[in-house]
């Protein structure tokens, strides 16, 4: 093997943290406010919602799916939950609600696409349309404003640390140990890298599809309590778009969209990136338009890394598949 | 055959007839509002519903989403003309872009008046709040309430949207030309959203190191969502303005989180809108409507937080 091989397989496995940690570099020596801990505990939390999506995300990207619903399901869920505080008064059964609707939502796209081979695309489209319908008609397009102490999930903190964060680490942790020990987790990969062999070796398609899509539905559910927390009410048109952004970082992460390839960390990261990004140019006060030119570089870039980087493999003689979850 | 082209006929004169009877005397009313995804818009096509329903029993409407999309808004005015509505009221989304479809309905002999955002053409009704002045009647108190040598941030609206710009022109010309003292440290679009804007304001405050002296926004919601980041951080002093008049706004007035908003009432905008509407199928003439835009403190805002209330929304 060369050193060039050698560098290549470094950059094909750890890239995204040497970029992580070549962004980090760059934003504290442009800005001297970057690198302190208050700083890192803001971004932290500014990710933790995008984050938890881009879990569920990954989890469906692995295995050859999409959720174009995230967002619409996380204001529905969100403001279901806001009006069950308020109603009972329970932040339990508000969080249970909020997870709840979430699994039912994403539940129901699964079967559409298990069961009437509807494409994930289709099917999850018009679950966003569906769901975001519900949570304007629900709400009568109005916002629910004095929700009390249901703001402990989104602004609270726990020690130094403050909730979203705890719950963005709870998501991470689970999702890793999902993908990397569980056989569901590993049907993930086998479906999403080649459906016809994972098949033929016996694994049960559509109930990984389903109980993958059942899954993602418990973040989407929590990132919607998570984020009406935060933002002290509940907003029936929040999260338009958000989907976008958590692919944006599973895919910077490393997650392909070729299904098969991804891992828990490598999102984490990519979501870290995103959020240095924004808060890197927030702090130099770069325009608000310049930051989407830039964002918009930075998914290209990531994507013809990943095209690349598979191309070297499948040029080498390695399949795609041999690395799928080695590192997750 | 005879008798087929007898039943046909029957058949299209009872249909006729049918559709006359269903038609009866009301004159039918197409809204077509900017996004009901918008809290605001959703607030102004309530109450344009409750306005029509409670005070013009000659009058009906049929609310349509426009779904912040020009295209759609456009298939909605087109299909407004297909169905005979006698008359389009429309909270455009752009100026120009929407233009061309409401002129079209005109010409087709519809009657058509812009509520919220204006279209200038004197062949519409217009019936508008003037956003520059929305946001000159908070620079009159903060001329006097934002300290000397302050560091201030800036959350504007969307890019374009004539009110987010002429609410900024107000703050230049009616305050940031008279006081030089006085430092932006931040000035980011935040789309009208309060999330955006949490987002930019906790930045700014790791920026700053805190050192924040006020919010300027172009509306409530995000300088709702600066200040829920102002809390976090725990800011004290700190002075916040905005426009719209919100419910929520109205709250952190009351709690003294925020200094001062100018009402942008949908009931005004609702009320005016429909009576002009009104007047015009009557054979009145299209005019331009300005509604007031009262500022909202400390000390008046129990009253506003009552008509909140009466509305549902708190």
């Amino acid at each position: 093997m060369t050193s060039g091989d050698k560098f290549f397989r470094f950059m094909n496995r750890y890239s995204i943290y040497v970029i992580l940690a070549v962004l980090m570099v760059a934003c504290s020596l442009a800005s001297p406010n970057f690198l302190t801990v208050q700083n890192l505990t803001n971004v932290s939390r500014q990710i933790s919602i995008t984050t938890i999506i881009a879990m569920a995300e990954t989890i469906l990207i692995i295995a050859g799916m999409i959720d174009l619903a995230a967002g619409a399901v996380l204001a529905l869920a969100g403001v279901l939950s806001v009006a069950t505080y308020v109603a009972t008064g329970s932040l339990v059964l508000a969080l249970g609600v909020g997870a709840l609707v979430g699994v039912l939502c994403n539940s129901l796209s699964g079967l559409v696409v298990v069961k009437f081979r509807t494409p994930p695309f289709i099917a999850t489209l018009a679950m966003q349309t569906a769901a975001r319908g519900a949570a304007l008609s629900y709400t009568g397009g109005q916002n629910i404003y004095r929700i009390g102490n249901y703001t402990i999930f989104g602004q609270g903190y726990i020690g130094p640390i403050p909730t979203p964060v705890l719950f963005m680490l709870a998501v991470v942790v689970l999702t890793w140990y999902i993908l990397r020990h569980t056989r569901f987790g590993r049907h993930l990969y086998a479906v999403g890298g080649n459906e016809d062999a994972a098949r033929a070796s016996g694994v049960s398609i559509g109930n990984t599809k389903f109980i993958a899509y059942a899954v993602s539905g418990v973040f989407v559910g929590l990132a919607g309590v998570l984020y009406m927390s935060r933002n002290n009410a509940g907003l029936p048109n929040a999260g338009a778009g958000l989907e976008f952004d958590a692919m944006t970082a599973a895919i910077i992460g490393g997650t392909s969209f070729s299904g098969g390839v991804g891992t828990a960390m490598g999102t984490l990261a990519g979501g870290f990136i995103m959020g240095f990004l924004n808060n890197g140019m927030n702090l130099l006060g770069v325009h608000a338009y310049t930051q989407q030119i830039v964002r918009g570089a930075i998914i290209v870039l990531a994507v013809i890394w990943d095209v690349y980087s598979k191309g070297r493999r499948v040029s080498a003689g390695k399949p795609v598949e041999a690395k799928t979850g080695s590192d997750a | 055959m005879l008798k087929s082209v007898k039943m046909l006929a029957v058949v299209l004169a009872a249909t006729m007839l049918f559709g006359a009877a269903m038609a009866g005397e009301k004159y039918k009313m197409a809204y077509i509002a900017r996004a009901q995804g918008d809290s605001f818009a959703a607030w102004l096509a309530n109450a344009i519903r409750e306005e029509v329903e409670n005070k013009y029993p000659d009058m009906e409407v049929t609310v349509f989403d426009g779904q912040s999309n020009n295209e759609t808004i456009a298939s909605h005015i087109e299909n407004a003309v297909v169905n005979k509505f006698d008359a389009i009221l429309l909270q455009p989304f752009d100026t120009e872009a929407n233009r061309y479809p409401m002129e079209q309905a005109v010409e087709a002999g519809l009657t058509a008046a812009c509520v919220n955002v204006q279209i200038d053409d004197p062949r519409f009704g217009n019936v508008d709040a003037t956003p520059y002045d929305q946001a000159a009647v908070n620079t009159k108190g903060a001329l006097t309430q934002i300290p000397q040598n302050a560091n201030v941030v800036v959350l504007l609206g969307p890019a374009g949207n004539p009110h987010a710009l002429a609410r900024r022109e107000a703050w230049q010309k009616e305050f940031f030309d008279k006081r030089p003292d006085v430092k932006i440290i931040g000035e980011q679009i935040a789309n009208w959203n309060k999330d955006e804007a949490m987002r930019y304001m906790e930045d700014w405050i790791q920026a700053s190191g805190g050192k924040i002296d006020a919010i300027i926004s172009m509306n409530d919601n995000m300088c709702a969502g600066a200040i829920e980041a102002a809390k976090d951080a725990k800011l004290g002093n700190l002075l916040a303005y905005g426009v719209d008049g919100t419910a929520e706004a109205c709250l952190l007035i009351q709690e003294g989180a925020m200094t001062s908003t100018s009402l942008q009432s949908a009931y005004d905008l609702a009320e005016a809108s429909v009576k002009l509407v009104h007047d015009m199928l009557q054979g009145g003439e299209p005019k331009v409507i300005m509604i007031d835009c009262p500022l909202i403190t400390k000390d008046n805002v129990e009253q506003f937080i009552e008509m909140h209330k009466r509305a549902g929304a708190l």
